[in-house]
């Protein structure tokens, strides 16, 4: 077997037992299901609608019909919401035609109930302002517009998700995107410095060389990764065929296409790549896991980039903001899974934002093997940007 | 005579400060060679640029007459001084690992080993469950599972008890009698003059002393006394220097002193056990050249 081979195996077989590992693989995506699964339940089921017991005082002579108890005396009403046989009574001014004013009194305070109050009252005024149109007209002035999009273009005509889904899938799937590729390359840091401390690395790189063993690293950590995932899509595989009615809920609003999966997949592995070739660049400098981490710090911080505006991405897909940092390589794994799910990427625009994304994992990772043969021993002391640069171009 | 290994004028330095300054020496096959010097005098350094572990600025290295490939590093085996390991790994699961990087994974052979060292029934424990010692053992076992033709062991004594010290020495001298080549570093020369055919002594990254033990000790002449005694040593005429341990000591004649007059003197003060003229340790010779430069 090649070196890198048993390097890889050994990596991905340690790593995979781990309680982070696991951890992230389970119990991450058990709580958002939960998070979501209960919104969902509470969106359905909400809380029970309270009764109003209204009446009112029309002092234009012109408001009737309704289920709302009729006063001719404000006084008689005052007194009825005091002993609690109504909740709210209104008046209707005399000038009201003119100026819109309805003055609402209730015995208690209570924002949530005012936007229905004024529902119920809106539709039995507007009931009354239009009683003698059709009923047709006055459902369609209650809710004029009831939306529908498509897009057109030469491709044909598709039929646009709506709403949550057009939020939750995106936001969902680079969350966890971004949380596979941290936890590998985040395991594949820890290794490097971990090695490093306790010093085993010089044993193996007396039997390895120097890009061996950083090969078998990303790689064996990269196929726990995509492990990660395959699992994350198993489980919400079987979830969507166990079918529960609240899941399905969630489901149904998703809608991933194969061009779309294989892309995440081309994005997942270069994304991954790039950014354990920067933490195998960042070990190799770091004296302590604790400064390979706030290290890393600024390198995960643009990863997370595109998910700090993940609205602005989703809501202008095509703007300046979202093309850039679909093509930037540290942020364009994440950025381009969320304009994909949102918009169609002009493909030439997909064709630079791979190349330039590939070339850059390319790049950073022959970087990182300099840097890592250069300054791996020098225990106890980092370099300086100038020794980092000498360290490159010697290697 | 067949060369293991040979370096020549190699060089290195860190920050402009020179570690490694011109370095030349050559091992040869079969050999047992002491690379020696204080600590920090760049032995460390000299090794890690044998296993291309770090780059040399200058000079050449060459092995088993090669350049240092994969292939060739299957053949080497290395004990560390930064010694460490997996702390999660069982004993087993880490020789294995270690042995597979080597092209060399075999139950059989880490058994056998673990049963040399009285390890054997520790195989399934995690090594954070081993005392210093033991885990000091797995590297070792490490570093000759896959039979090497060539062992480097980087202070192989340090931190080790007397029994286990014992343990090491024994085996370094079985491996020597198989025939491998051992290159030892130590700053411990006592410990090597016994066990060395040659030596190669290091002080401040330049080499100071090159060549056998015996030779080099015996260029610096019968000029030692070695002392076995009771009572109390103070003054004695024709002595340049005296490393007293209290009841053993070391003394260091004078150019033109007789130690017949010497034994003289001692025996009138103190009650002398055992009287030696010998050759200087490499502790003593080692000492008077770096102060002597």
């Amino acid at each position: 077997m090649r070196k890198w081979k048993t390097i890889a195996k050994h990596e991905y077989l340690t790593n995979i037992k781990r309680k982070e590992f696991l951890f992230v693989t389970f119990g991450i995506p058990l709580f958002f299901f939960a998070t979501m699964a209960l919104s969902f339940l509470f969106m359905g089921v909400g809380t029970p609608e309270p009764v109003f017991k209204i009446g009112y005082i029309d002092n234009t002579g012109s408001f009737g019909n309704s289920n709302f108890t009729l006063y001719s005396d404000e006084e008689m009403a005052r007194i009825d919401l005091l002993e609690n046989n109504l909740t709210h009574y209104f008046i209707i001014p005399e000038n009201y035609t003119a100026t819109g004013r309805i003055l609402i009194y209730s015995s208690q305070k209570n924002f949530a109930d005012n936007f229905k109050i004024e529902d119920q009252i809106r539709t039995f005024l507007m009931a009354n302002l239009l009683k003698n149109e059709p009923p047709e007209i006055i459902e369609r002035i209650n809710r004029p517009i009831i939306s529908e999009y498509f897009t057109l273009n030469d491709k044909g005509l598709k039929n646009e998700e709506n709403g949550i889904s057009i939020l939750i899938v995106p936001i969902v799937f680079s969350l966890l995107f971004t949380l596979s590729i941290f936890t590998s390359s985040g395991f594949l840091l820890q290794g490097v410095v971990e090695e490093k401390e306790n010093r085993i690395i010089e044993v193996i790189l007396s039997s390895v060389s120097h890009k061996e063993l950083l090969q078998g690293k990303i790689i064996g950590l990269g196929a726990l990764g995509l492990t990660q995932i395959v699992i994350w899509l198993l489980v919400s595989g079987s979830l969507i065929l166990i079918n529960p009615v609240v899941l399905s809920l969630v489901f149904s609003q998703i809608h991933i296409s194969i061009t779309m999966l294989i892309l995440a997949m081309v994005y997942f592995v270069l994304g991954y790549l790039i950014f354990a070739s920067i933490m195998a660049g960042v070990g190799a400098v770091a004296t302590t896991s604790r400064e390979g981490q706030q290290i890393a710090g600024i390198f995960s911080l643009a990863g997370v980039f595109p998910l700090m505006f993940a609205q602005f991405i989703i809501s202008t897909p095509n703007e300046v903001l979202a093309k850039a940092l679909s093509i930037f390589p540290l942020t364009s794994p994440t950025a381009m899974i969320m304009r994909l799910s949102v918009t169609d990427v002009p493909f030439l625009e997909l064709l630079v934002s791979i190349i330039l994304l590939a070339v850059s994992a390319y790049l950073i990772m022959e970087l990182s093997v300099r840097i890592f043969r250069a300054s791996l021993l020098m225990y106890g002391k980092k370099p300086t940007i100038q020794e980092l640069i000498k360290y490159v171009r010697e290697g | 005579m067949e060369r293991s290994v040979e370096i020549s004028h190699l060089s290195k330095s860190y920050n402009g400060q020179s570690v490694v300054n011109d370095i030349s020496f050559t091992i040869s096959k079969g050999e047992v060679f002491g690379l020696i010097g204080p600590n920090g005098a760049g032995k460390t350094t000299i090794i890690r640029m044998l296993l291309d572990i770090i780059k040399p600025d200058s000079g050449q290295i060459q092995i088993l007459n090669n350049t240092l490939s994969g292939e060739l590093k299957n053949k080497i085996g290395y004990l560390p001084e930064d010694r460490g390991l997996y702390k999660k790994l069982t004993v087993m699961e880490t020789l294995l690992y270690l042995g597979s990087l080597k092209n060399m994974r075999s139950k059989d052979r880490a058994s056998k080993f673990l049963d040399k060292m009285g390890m054997l029934p520790h195989k399934d424990k995690k090594i954070s469950e081993l005392s210093k010692g033991m885990q000091q053992k797995i590297q070792l076992i490490a570093a000759l599972i896959h039979d090497p033709e060539f062992v480097i062991l980087d202070e192989p004594f340090s931190g080790l008890d007397p029994v286990n010290m014992k343990l090491v020495k024994d085996l370094i001298i079985e491996l020597g009698d198989q025939g491998k080549t051992i290159l030892i570093s130590t700053h411990m020369m006592d410990q090597v003059e016994r066990m060395c055919d040659r030596i190669f002594m290091i002080n401040k990254g330049k080499g100071v002393l090159y060549g056998s033990v015996d030779e080099i000790r015996s260029r610096y002449g019968k000029n030692t006394i070695l002392l076995d005694f009771e009572g109390e040593l103070k003054n004695i005429p024709g002595i340049r220097k005296m490393n007293n341990s209290g009841n053993y000591a070391e003394l260091i004649l004078e150019q033109s002193a007789d130690p017949q007059e010497v034994l003289k003197t001692l025996a009138a003060m103190v009650r002398v056990n055992k009287f030696e003229i010998s050759m200087p340790s490499l502790n003593e010779i080692f000492i008077s050249v770096v102060e002597g430069t």
